[in-house]
């Protein structure tokens, strides 16, 4: 089977995959100047920087799909000229993106052999491909049917069936472009221990994502790079996740401070016994002015969405505040759609601040955002609920709702497990809410 | 077997068989009389006339699994019948010619709509509502008011192939309905046009030619409009510019009905032809039902409806 044939090149020390000055444009905008590192041949190799880094760029490059201004790409010491996705898979290259770009009405076998069909005079043939996916989905311990059809499986197994995807193919070097951004942590560990057995086979890994923990825990080796340019490439050993952050960022990020929750007169926004089930039972909760409040739930994030997207709608029946939520065009003269995921986010929330509504709902305001702009994207949350805006930010992002919120209600099971004030939320106290056995237990 | 004839399809029968029960019970005739309705050669007019839809309607359903939608069938139905009926009867070429001059209006129409939406990018729906007028408009230029009259050239008993007259437009329709059913679902071309109508962003990192699939597919719509088009002037012995006036939403809905879904990626050429012949049987035997008549546009309408949120709660309930 395909995975097999790695092991016989894992004792080559050649250089693996180099990415030689390479430059791109834009327009105006310079997405990279001059990048140039090393993927040695068997390593786990990390590629980090904030939005806008050049990542994205220089990933389209390797796929096929964007062309570099100048610079080279070399393989095994070949250099590597690709015009086409299909030529990055021909020359060994699987990339899993960050998006699922999977073929929801396809089956399993559909999705891996898609756009490389098996075929006979065009005629296709199911049988084998049918065989070889089995054998594939065993090797990487997936419990799913090669004829299921994708949309029926989790977000997990639709990730994995894209790195499946690539492995199908005789892959050499597999490149994920934040893989984990739609998992659950269960799911991301599955990803990972596949991972693992990938690397010990002697497959190439480029990894690109924006947590730390993961990179750390993975690769062997971290490129960073910031606004298009090289900044360096360090052994994960020899780094800590501060150095790693300061290189991204070329800043310091300060400490995180929690203020003491200050109460206000009456609540701006109240959801009182809000039932809807089965995804949420008997949910209450108060967001004062000058207060940012933190909504928190482990898994099945729709739960706490649900929540806020249903509190939504009973706040537009009982107070008229659907004003506040009126969009207005952006007074700056950007097209939002041409810039990266960061700054999206951005414009969203200076859109919403530019109606100054009294209360500002936050679902996953920094998911799939980088550290830098969180941090921003944190600072104006602040900003404003200091200026007497009621917040209430739905994250399953813990270090964030921490940072964050002044009251962090925990959800679990679509109820209210309990709510932390200041000095009581720390970290174990909201792990212990949102995974207690019983809802006592607290 | 299992992906040739797949449930959706087998529901889509039902609904034909439900449909036929029906009507064989409400039209049953008094005393001795022959069933208005339960009949062979009333069988057969329904089969006959549904078949211009359903030829077109494979079409349909191919593009709209690509993720489209063609508008033009009904005005390419009528510009190739007029250039086929046109082309025999006044410029008396042979008749094989004709038919495949009439042809060529679909596969030139079939450009034109791929390549506003391939090269120009336009959205589909625009592209093919301007290609439709432009078929319509052109039928009318060609024909100038008049029509030709097909049916004084080829006398009763014209048998081609020695097939009887009236099966003609049934076979053709079960051929095209065979040969793109399989194409469709055994097929690496079949399986890129699920794929690009699946997620299109996907089909082109995958490598799947995303342009060439569209082409293909707008261009089988086009060549099949025009068959329906060759065989309705062949059924019914003139060719005129008002032809199948109105046919595209009738045969959008019925590879809707038949499974497709205008979201793209699924969908079956089976399940279109299938739709075709509910329409069919209701317009033939609506007007049979004293009073309907005024009705029967509005029961069509209501039959779409009807079974499509039938099908969107049946999908919600399986996951």
């Amino acid at each position: 089977m395909p995975l097999e044939s790695h092991s016989k090149m894992s004792h080559k020390s050649m250089a693996g995959l180099e990415f030689r000055d390479v430059h791109k444009s834009f327009g105006a905008v310079k997405a990279l100047r001059g990048v140039s590192f090393t993927v040695e041949e068997g390593e786990s190799h990390a590629l980090v920087g904030e939005n806008g880094a050049g990542k994205s760029t220089l990933l389209k490059m390797l796929a096929g799909i964007l062309r570099a201004d100048s610079g080279e790409f070399y393989w095994h010491g070949d250099r590597l000229d690709l015009g086409s996705p299909r030529e990055g898979l021909e020359r060994g290259i699987g990339m899993v993106y960050q998006e699922t770009l999977c073929f929801p009405n396809l089956t399993v076998t559909g999705n891996i052999f898609a756009g490389r069909e098996l075929t006979t005079g065009g005629r296709l043939r199911e049988a084998e491909m049918r065989q070889r996916t089995r054998a594939l989905l065993d090797e990487l311990h997936l419990s799913i049917d090669p004829d299921d059809v994708a949309e029926s499986l989790s977000a997990a197994h639709r990730q994995l069936l894209q790195v499946a995807r690539a492995l199908a193919f005789d892959c050499r070097i597999l490149v994920l472009d934040e893989p984990t951004t739609s998992l659950t942590d269960a799911e991301a560990d599955h990803l990972f221990a596949v991972l693992q057995k990938l690397k010990r086979r002697g497959v190439t890994l480029l990894y690109v994502s924006h947590r730390l923990p993961e990179v750390f825990r993975l690769c062997d080796r971290i490129t960073v790079l910031r606004d298009g340019a090289y900044v360096g490439t360090f052994p994960r050993d020899e780094v800590t996740h501060d150095h790693i952050v300061h290189a991204m960022v070329g800043r310091d990020l300060p400490p995180r401070t929690v203020d003491a929750a200050r109460h206000a007169e009456t609540p701006v926004l109240e959801i009182d016994g809000l039932t809807r089930r089965p995804y949420f039972t008997a949910v209450s909760l108060s967001v004062h002015s000058r207060e940012i409040v933190g909504l928190f739930g482990l898994m099945r994030r729709a739960t706490s969405r649900d929540v806020l997207i249903r509190s939504r709608k009973e706040r537009r029946e009982a107070e008229d505040l659907v004003h506040a939520w009126r969009i207005k065009a952006p007074g700056v003269e950007v097209r939002p759609d041409t810039l990266s995921g960061g700054n999206q986010q951005k414009v969203v929330l200076a859109k919403w601040l530019a109606t100054s509504p009294r209360v500002l709902l936050l679902d996953e305001p920094t998911k799939g955002v980088d550290v830098g702009a969180k941090f921003e994207i944190h600072e104006i949350v602040r900003r404003q609920a200091a200026d007497g805006m009621a917040c209430l930010v739905v994250s399953s992002d813990l270090p964030e709702v921490l940072a964050l919120a002044h009251r962090i209600v925990v959800m679990r099971e679509g109820r209210v497990q309990g709510t932390l004030v200041g000095a009581d939320a720390t970290e174990q106290a909201v792990m212990h809410l949102a995974t207690a056995e019983h809802r006592d237990a607290s | 077997m299992r992906r040739l004839w797949n449930l959706r399809e087998v529901s889509t029968v039902a609904i034909l068989l439900l449909e036929i029960l029906f009507f064989a019970w409400y039209l049953w005739p008094e005393g001795n009389r022959p069933h208005p309705f339960i009949n062979a050669p009333n069988a057969l007019l329904i089969l006959k006339y549904s078949s211009i839809y359903g030829i077109a309607a494979v079409g349909a359903a191919i593009v709209i699994i690509s993720g489209g939608i063609d508008l033009a069938p009904g005005s390419v139905i009528a510009l190739a019948g007029v250039v086929f009926a046109g082309l025999f009867i006044e410029a008396h070429w042979p008749l094989g010619v004709s038919m495949l001059a009439g042809l060529l209006v679909g596969v030139a129409t079939g450009l034109v709509s791929s390549a506003l939406i391939v090269l120009v990018k336009l959205p589909p729906f625009i592209a093919t509502l301007g290609v439709m007028g432009m078929a319509r408009g052109a039928a009318f230029v060609i024909t100038e008011g008049r029509y030709f009259d097909v049916s004084r050239e080829l006398v009763g008993g014209w048998r081609p192939l020695g097939i009887p007259a009236d099966w003609v437009a049934p076979l053709v329709m079960i051929a095209m309905a065979v040969l793109f059913q399989i194409l469709m679902t055994r097929f690496q071309w079949g399986r890129a046009v699920f794929s690009v109508g699946g997620n299109e962003t996907a089909a082109l990192f995958t490598g799947i030619a995303v342009g060439r699939v569209k082409t293909s597919v707008y261009l089988i719509s086009g060549l099949l409009a025009a068959v329906a088009g060759v065989v309705l002037v062949l059924v019914q012995g003139q060719g005129k510019a008002d032809l199948a006036t109105g046919y595209e939403l009738d045969i959008i809905a019925s590879a809707v009905v038949g499974g497709a879904s205008l979201a793209g990626g699924r969908g079956s050429v089976a399940g279109a032809v299938l739709g075709t012949l509910i329409f069919g049987v209701l317009r033939n035997a609506l007007p049979q039902i004293p009073g309907a008549t005024f009705y029967d546009r509005m029961i069509v309408g209501l039959v779409v409806i009807v079974i499509v949120v039938v099908d969107q709660l049946l999908l919600k309930r399986g996951n």
